[in-house]
């Protein structure tokens, strides 16, 4: 068993505010609210200084202060510090006079910010003794589990929807781990995994470790005010789909200004999701903070079709409380993101960052964020995971034969005459 | 039969606001029902519920619910993520 953490002191509600012990606990006992991880800001602000940090290896365990175990890291040390790339030619399509994308597409080990969560949750798993970790996903987080806990020796379960697309579970099968895929409606599975999280003693990483794995995304937010000069940026668009990230993100903002690390000088978040599925957008557009469940999401973005959103009232109220707002996008707008991403970064993103993408540009247009100021955009995944939403949608190859002559009749000659116009 | 016990959320439309749905619950099924938090406006009812009893009971009960056009979560609210 590891010393306690001097600097990760609780487990406090989130609701009542009441303190619980560091266990694989998640929800309040007495009001049923969220747990989440508490520090003691007082004793990090000394040892966790710029230059401390600047002094660590790039993973996102270089800010490990702010993090919820109490010895060293054992899982996913690996895991982070992915680029933010300045995207001056997505800058110019989208006219906005400055703009960045974090590129999680390539977080290791399994192209997703889920590596981020996965790694804290199974890193805490080891250090409270579970030797099975298991998680119920539709895709990114099921590949993250398997692949780190493989790593990492660790028995695993991951529990799908059966209609899950082949390619997904494929990338899950392939670490040995116990795919497990259910029948029913998204209520029913939604209920069961719930009641197997709490039957077996597993570590359920979105169940009962669930305020560890939320706290992983917050490096997200730490590594971006790092890369951009110890600066937090004036907004940030964050892709919903429980909600979790964009209140980490947030809280990421707030900690980093709190130990004086950067200095607050005004920030927004704003959300995105796909309108086939946006119970939080919906809501932050109607002005309330009571998201209405979606019974039956429909969109290309699956990563996001989350219908109940468990963190989506915090998430209202992180967007409001930094003069953010909410968008969403057809999935036509989707794709349009996806490529117009893919064609000035060369970024290839999953359905999620084409939302991200797409809804910034309506953010811009609309003047929610002005073009004169500067914004992040968070891309989550990698575009290989979700090819089957973009085929047929990115034009074909031209065919030719062995023969100089097509080739100049059919290719050169027609793309020259092209550039003539377009000049 | 062991007693299991569930931590539910409960999301009533507008039209189940004014009845009284959880009495009805108490009358009709052999189990033990302990409200934690409620938020009632005209438009929506959401209330958190533990329901303590046999297992079959609870998914009777749950079913029951549902029927009635009541969203029935566990505490968790999503436990499938993306």
């Amino acid at each position: 068993m590891d010393k306690p953490s001097p600097y990760f002191s609780n487990l406090k509600c989130r609701e009542c505010g009441r303190l619980y012990p560091k266990q694989a606990i998640h929800v309040c006992d007495f009001d049923f609210g969220p747990l989440e991880a508490a520090y003691d800001y007082e004793a990090i602000r000394p040892v966790l200084t710029r230059k401390a940090i600047e002094s660590r290896p790039h993973s996102m365990w270089r800010y490990r202060e702010l993090l919820p175990i109490d010895g060293d890291p054992t899982v996913g040390q690996q895991v982070g510090f992915t680029p933010l790339v300045k995207a001056d030619r997505l800058a110019k399509a989208l006219g906005i006079r400055e703009l960045y994308v974090k590129n999680d597409t390539v977080n290791y080990p399994t192209l997703s910010f889920k590596d981020r969560v996965v790694s804290v949750a199974l890193s805490r798993a080891c250090e409270l003794g579970f030797r099975t970790v298991a998680c119920a996903s539709t895709g990114n987080l099921a590949n993250s589990v398997a692949a780190n806990a493989a790593s990492a020796g660790l028995k695993s379960y991951v529990l799908i929807p059966a209609d899950l697309e082949q390619g997904k579970v494929l990338g899950s099968l392939v670490y040995g781990t116990n795919v497990v895929a259910i029948h029913g409606a998204y209520d029913q599975v939604n209920r069961l995994c719930s009641e197997i999280a709490g039957k077996y003693g597993w570590g359920f990483v979105n169940v009962n470790l669930r305020p560890y794995y939320a706290e992983g995304s917050k490096t997200m937010g730490f590594e971006i005010c790092e890369q951009l000069g110890w600066k937090i940026p004036r907004h940030t668009v964050v892709p919903m789909a429980s909600g979790s990230l964009l209140t980490k993100l947030h809280k990421a903002y707030g900690e980093f200004a709190r130990l004086g690390l950067v200095e607050d000088t005004g920030f927004s978040v704003h959300g995105a999701q796909a309108t086939g599925c946006a119970p939080i957008s919906h809501a932050m557009k109607r002005g309330t903070d009571l998201v209405k469940p979606v019974a039956k999401p429909d969109t290309i973005a699956k990563s996001l079709a989350i219908g109940t959103p468990a963190d989506g009232y915090y998430a209202i109220h992180a967007m409001k409380q930094t003069g953010g707002s909410a968008e969403d996008v057809t999935d036509e707008e989707v794709v349009e993101g996806i490529r117009l991403l893919a064609e000035c970064e060369g970024i290839f993103a999953e359905t999620a960052g084409g939302v991200t993408t797409a809804c910034a540009k309506k953010l811009i247009e609309s003047g929610k964020i002005p073009r004169d100021q500067s914004a992040v955009l968070c891309i989550t995944g990698h575009g290989l995971k979700t090819q089957e939403a973009i085929i047929g949608k990115c034009g074909e190859p031209r065919l030719i034969n062995p023969s100089l002559r097509e080739f100049e009749e059919q290719i050169y000659s027609k793309d020259a005459a092209a550039d003539a116009v377009a000049a | 039969m062991a007693s299991e016990n569930s931590r539910l959320w409960l999301t009533y439309p507008s039209k189940l606001v004014t009845r009284p749905v959880l009495w009805e619950l108490g009358k009709n099924f052999e189990l033990i029902t302990n409200l934690r938090q409620a938020s009632v406006t005209d438009e929506i009812g959401i209330v958190s519920l533990s329901l303590t009893g046999e297992r079959e009971e609870i998914k009777r009960a749950i079913a029951w619910l549902e029927q009635q056009g009541i969203k029935v979560e566990p505490v968790e609210i999503n436990t499938i993520e993306g």
